[in-house]
């Protein structure tokens, strides 16, 4: 791997927005359902923005946590609304983990995982359950220490977090939201995943396909 | 009944004998004899003999006027709809979960609290189901309690009611003991009591206690219940587990952070009604899960659409057969674990009306291109008002009031998503907000455009922020605040909360801001403007926010420019009772009224909260969500004023207008500010925005009451 660990980053940013750009309609749709409907949109805004925001990078001189804050503010500057706040802070907190490292490997991958899912744990005050993207993000990191605990291989650690996110976005259908706008929903919202958890199963799926 | 008086029957058979009688048919069933045989065997009950004889013609031509009025549309049998989908549901459920038997109470009766009706359900599934000589286990709770209260049976013999658990100090009144006892002696049962408590210190007390043999005794009742009847509780942070006492919270966060989605007689299960293990298992003394699936009728009670979740992991985990639930409830269960044919069910019966104009696509509008229409509407806004804002920097998502902002004065920064003008920008001016963050059509903005509002608006007195209740305005707003008092400016916020139907009262914190932040903007500008500290303005407009009641009616949804298509449906003869101004749903979607009816469940909603009294003033806001015209505002305002007239409250002053819109959602909400001395000084202050002049006690826009 001659390639820097910031590069792979910044790869991998790209294919989330790749992947995100593929859903979006469908992420529209889903929030249509629960939502004001404009979360593919919102997601592809951000996403874009942060790929701009890594092509002024100097990858090669650049740390992982450059990546991850510069991700933050084009994120956040972009977007607002929610998604905005929650990502920003996942990725500034993701920033602070990966503070300097300039490896990637399966620890590190484990430390930006539940750094993510803590950032947005802490912004937004959800809990598992509350049908957010949290019920997502929380159980890949899950998978991820326990993968690193048992010295699992790299393609085995991001099958056992994408198999966690995939069946986190899953449950969301049965649960009541209790956060954001879908919140006033009550019962309403049951039988409908979340898009924030759907789009965020999308993001980890994107992450693993690169096996980091 | 009222018209049975001229029907000819009997006097008719006589003379119409032999012949085909038509002549007989009284005038104001007009020449129908169809309507005719219909009106005397519905509305007057007759035999189909009687209405033969009454017409003068055979008992098949009854028959078949009978078969042909149904047939044509004359006679439609109808089936309150309310009732109809409550037993749809249960079978539904019976069906999808193979339960013993389902009862789903309908939503129909908003009058009485869902725990009494569904104690009262649960009783009469009860009270079918309870025979002599069966021993009947208890688990504690509120509805259960409720089914204590209003059991009653026929005389039964030899039955034994058992405490599902241990007992608890807890002082509220459906403690195990409590509720055990209720059912025992509605059925004049012989009550068994575990005397433990519930949850011990350790394992070891626990395994010390149920060697006793006198609660080995009682253990061994439990163990030979045929019968149990329990509550669900969910985990959900208001449920009442957390203020119940029951449960210590510590090990509550433990369950839950191990996916704990429900609560059965104190045991813990996941979302598929597995046991979550946790640090309470070896101290809780009570029936046990495996204990609960072994006994034959298990029968579960609870609704609420919190519940839905635990409910389901309950049938998952099957240990439910027999299910007593409410409509909202049980149609929740269902849609959750993918049942979708009951939708299907549900309007197939009520046969659907076509909808008129369903032929258009897409809704009208003034666009050019529709992904610029922010940047568009900002560019005519900011020109328009010139002479009250200006940009801030380069930046048209951050306005500031010209001459607001000054040295010492408290600045207000207020905020949010577009597409509700004149809110936010209308109220951005001298003696009212001093800076403004726009976001996209109803999405926050982002933290950016805050920082640089409270920046300009900082006068070196700090800065209150002031914005609706909203998790991504929160959010935005709050790191915004981070990043000004890093840059030394005292930042504090107020949520405005004032639409009352958005949550109950006891969730008082959680409902959302609507147009009510008129008065609230309003009540900050100007104890800003008279250089008040920021505490006092903090306190200030924590006041005007806690005295402003809101309740809104929609009764056709809005359009995006992107999509022009509406966000959602409302049917056409419906309406949605307390609507906020993105199109979140409010109480209750419901028959449209007339004007009054309407004002009048709204003002009943805000005099249940505003405790005004006889002489107090008000000051009102009947506010359109977009498309509803004044014509009909002042229809509203009509029935607002003789409804405060009659409780002698006295309008100080009131407008009536677009003031916090919702894209062209046609709807309206009423906003009461209950004032005070204070807060009456503080709506006279002058300020001069694009929306709102007062210039002493003389005010465009608003009038004296």
């Amino acid at each position: 791997m001659s390639e820097t660990a910031a590069r792979t980053l910044a790869r991998m940013f790209e294919r989330m927005s790749e992947v995100i750009e593929a859903e979006k309609d469908h992420l529209s749709e889903l929030d249509g359902a629960i939502g004001d409907g404009d979360h593919g949109i919102t997601m592809s805004i951000g996403f874009k923005a942060v790929t701009t925001a890594l092509a002024g990078m100097n990858l090669e001189t650049a740390s992982p946590s450059d990546v991850m804050s510069t991700a933050a503010s084009g994120f956040l500057d972009a977007v607002g609304a929610s998604t905005g706040p929650l990502y920003a802070t996942g990725f500034r907190r993701a920033a602070q983990a990966l503070a300097g490292r300039d490896m990637l490997d399966l620890p590190a991958c484990r430390d930006m995982l539940t750094a993510i899912s803590e950032g947005i744990r802490d912004r937004g005050k959800a809990q598992r359950g509350d049908k957010t993207m949290l019920d997502v993000w929380l159980p890949a990191a899950e998978a991820a220490t326990v993968a690193v605990a048992s010295n699992l291989p790299r393609p085995a650690f991001w099958k056992a977090v994408e198999t966690a996110a995939e069946n986190g976005a899953a449950a969301t259908a049965t649960m009541i939201a209790t956060k954001g706008r879908a919140a006033r929903l009550r019962e309403r919202s049951l039988g409908h995943a979340d898009p924030g958890a759907v789009s965020a199963a999308a993001l980890i799926k994107a992450i693993a396909s690169l096996q980091p | 009944m009222a018209l049975k008086t001229s029907a000819p029957r009997k006097g008719v058979a006589g003379r119409a004998n032999g012949a085909d009688g038509l002549d007989a048919i009284p005038l104001r069933y007009g020449d129908d004899p169809y309507v005719w045989a219909c009106w005397l065997y519905y509305e007057d009950g007759m035999t189909q003999g009687e209405i033969a004889e009454a017409m003068g013609v055979s008992r098949a031509t009854v028959n078949s006027y009978l078969a042909e009025a149904r047939e044509k549309g004359i006679v439609n049998i109808s089936i309150e709809p309310a009732r109809l989908a409550s037993l749809t549901i249960a079978q539904e459920l019976k069906r999808h979960f193979g339960l013993a038997d389902c009862l789903v109470v309908p939503n129909d009766d908003d009058t009485r609290p869902l725990i009494g009706r569904l104690g009262a359900a649960g009783a009469q599934a009860l009270s079918k189901m309870i025979k002599s000589g069966d021993t009947l286990a208890v688990a504690w709770g509120r509805t259960i309690l409720s089914v204590g209260e209003h059991l009653q049976t026929g005389p039964l013999q030899d039955v034994t009611v058992v405490q599902a658990t241990g007992g608890t100090t807890a002082s509220f009144a459906y403690t195990p003991e409590l509720t055990a006892a209720a059912v025992a002696r509605a059925i004049s049962a012989r009550c068994v009591s575990i005397t433990a408590p519930a949850i011990v210190g350790s394992a070891q007390m626990h395994d010390m206690l149920l060697a006793e043999p006198l609660i080995r005794e009682q253990f061994e009742t439990l163990a030979r219940a045929n019968r149990v009847v329990f509550g669900i509780a969910s985990l959900r942070p208001n449920s009442t587990i957390h203020t119940s006492g029951f449960f210590e919270t510590v090990p509550l966060q433990h369950y839950l952070a191990k996916g704990a989605a429900g609560v059965l007689a104190g045991r813990f299960i996941d979302e598929r009604g597995r046991p979550v293990a946790g640090p309470l298992d070896d101290r809780t003394i009570g029936i046990s899960l495996d204990m609960l699936r072994d006994i034959p009728t298990r029968i579960a009670i609870a609704g609420g659409f919190d519940k839905v979740p635990a409910l389901l992991a309950a049938l998952r985990g099957g240990y439910v057969n027999v299910l007593v639930t409410d409509a909202a409830t049980g149609a929740g269960i269902l849609r959750a674990d993918g049942v979708t044919s009951l939708d299907g069910k549900l309007s197939q019966r009520q046969r659907s009306v076509p909808v008129a104009n369903s032929y258009r696509t897409h809704v009208k509008k003034f666009l050019n291109n529709p992904n610029d229409v922010v940047e568009e509407m900002l560019d005519g806004l900011i020109a328009a008002h010139r002479p009250y804002i200006e940009t801030v920097g380069t930046s048209r998502r951050a306005l500031v009031a010209r001459n607001g902002p000054r040295p010492g004065k408290v600045g207000l920064v207020i905020g949010g998503g577009t597409g509700h003008e004149p809110c936010f920008v209308g109220y951005v001016g001298k003696g009212l907000a001093d800076a403004v963050a726009l976001g996209n059509i109803f999405s926050s903005p982002p933290p950016d455009p805050i920082v640089k509002c409270a920046v300009a608006a900082s006068g070196g007195a700090g800065v209150l922020f002031v914005y609706g209740n909203y998790a991504g305005d929160v959010m935005n707003f709050e790191m915004a605040a981070e990043l000004a008092e890093e840059q030394g400016i005292p930042i504090r916020t107020v949520l405005t909360t004032d639409d009352i139907a958005s949550s109950p009262v006891e969730d008082k914190e959680g409902r959302r801001g609507v147009a009510g932040n008129f008065f609230v903007f309003k009540i900050a500008g100007a104890a800003c403007d008279r250089g008040l500290t920021l505490d006092e303005c903090e306190a200030i407009t924590r006041k005007a926010n806690d005295r402003t009641y809101t309740v809104g009616v929609a009764l056709e949804s809005c359009s995006m420019p992107q999509t022009r298509r509406h966000n959602f449906e409302i049917g056409p003869d419906d309406m949605e009772l307390g609507m906020g101004i993105h199109g979140e749903p409010g109480v209750s979607r419901e028959r449209l009224r007339t004007a009054d009816e309407i004002v009048d469940a709204i003002m009943d909603n805000i005099f249940k909260e505003m405790k005004a009294e006889a002489g107090d003033k008000v000051a009102v806001l009947v506010n359109s969500f977009g498309a509803t015209p004044l014509m009909e505002l002042y229809i509203l305002y009509r029935r607002v004023e003789q409804r405060l007239a009659a409780k002698n409250i006295e309008i100080e002053a009131n407008w009536v207008g677009h003031y916090c819109t919702s894209l062209d959602m046609v709807g309206a909400s009423i906003s009461i500010l209950h004032l005070d001395r204070q807060l009456t000084e503080l709506l006279y202050h002058p300020c001069r925005t694009a929306i709102l002049t007062i210039d002493g006690r003389e005010t465009n826009g608003a009038a004296r009451g």
